[in-house]
């Protein structure tokens, strides 16, 4: 048992660290769309944008991506864009699907839709940390 | 003495029929959920307490040309899993079917069937995957709870 001014620096040294990541993360905006016409996927979009304005600041559990030679978050995330999509995709995902019957002939078309939502970049240098920001 | 017993007894009586000493099976009974116009009491799929596990197996196609294997198999994979999603959406939310038949000199010309389904799926989980001769399948699983709902 630790007396009250024993336990100061612990206590200061959780804030710093707490501080210090929030200072570090960049806040983004990120959107995906993916279109697929009879099982194929036909046409995809990843839209990374700096968020402009303040975004909540409750973190979810983060992903780790891997980092190499100072990538920015754009060139990272086309990289490894099925870990962040399965990763962004557990929360919330829109889907809009259409399957038209003529004859024998079928024809699919879904959309699916990440909604664009903030997220917190941590940049490091041979990883990143992407948390969900709600 | 025999005036007080009279009177317990009165007082039990009176509380049984008010329902205030009512057995458990009763308080525990479920709500009904009307379906149509038959009025049928059918019993809610989703129990309070228990988790209903859909479990959907998505299909999907790696593209003809592909600039690698490697991007055959996400593109198969993602194809796949909006397949998953649309299983999903399905089951929970319901698809809309509406179906044409065109008929000329009491003959059939065309028959066409339109199914569409619109959704938010919130919380679906990829549980495995597997790629063979181009075709990716994956299977996605989503938890249901009572609670979820309940609101």
């Amino acid at each position: 048992m630790r007396s009250r001014n024993g336990n100061r620096p612990i206590l200061y040294a959780i804030c710093a660290v707490t501080s210090a990541f929030s200072l570090l993360a960049d806040d983004y905006l990120i959107g995906y769309r993916l279109t697929t016409r009879n099982a194929q996927s036909i046409q995809e979009s990843l839209d990374i944008s700096k968020a402009m304005m303040p975004c909540p600041q409750k973190h979810r559990s983060p992903l780790t991506l891997k980092r190499d030679n100072n990538e920015s978050i754009e060139t990272l995330l086309i990289r490894d864009r099925t870990a962040f999509i399965e990763y962004a995709s557990s929360q919330v995902m829109q889907l809009k699907s259409d399957q038209t019957i003529v004859g024998t002939n079928i024809k699919s078309l879904q959309i699916l839709t990440l909604p664009t939502r903030c997220y917190a970049v941590e940049f490091n240098d041979d990883f990143v940390t992407i948390s969900l920001l709600e | 003495m025999r005036i007080s017993a009279a009177l317990t007894l009165a007082l039990s009586v009176s509380a049984l029929h008010a329902g205030f000493f009512q057995s458990d099976d009763k308080v525990s009974n479920v709500k009904c959920v009307y379906s149509g116009t038959e009025g049928h009491c059918v019993e809610p799929v989703l129990k309070s307490g228990k988790e209903l596990v859909i479990t959907v197996l998505g299909q999907g196609v790696a593209p003809s040309v592909t600039a690698s294997p490697a991007q055959a198999y996400a593109l198969a994979k993602r194809a796949a899993i909006a397949d998953g999603y649309r299983q999903i959406a399905e089951r929970v939310r319901g698809v809309q079917v509406e179906g044409q038949d065109s008929i000329k000199n009491m003959m059939l010309q065309q028959s066409s069937t339109r199914t569409s389904v619109e959704a938010v799926v919130r919380g679906a989980n990829v549980m495995n995957t597997t790629f063979k001769e181009g075709l990716c399948e994956v299977e996605m699983e989503i938890a249901l709870s009572y609670t979820q709902f309940a609101q």
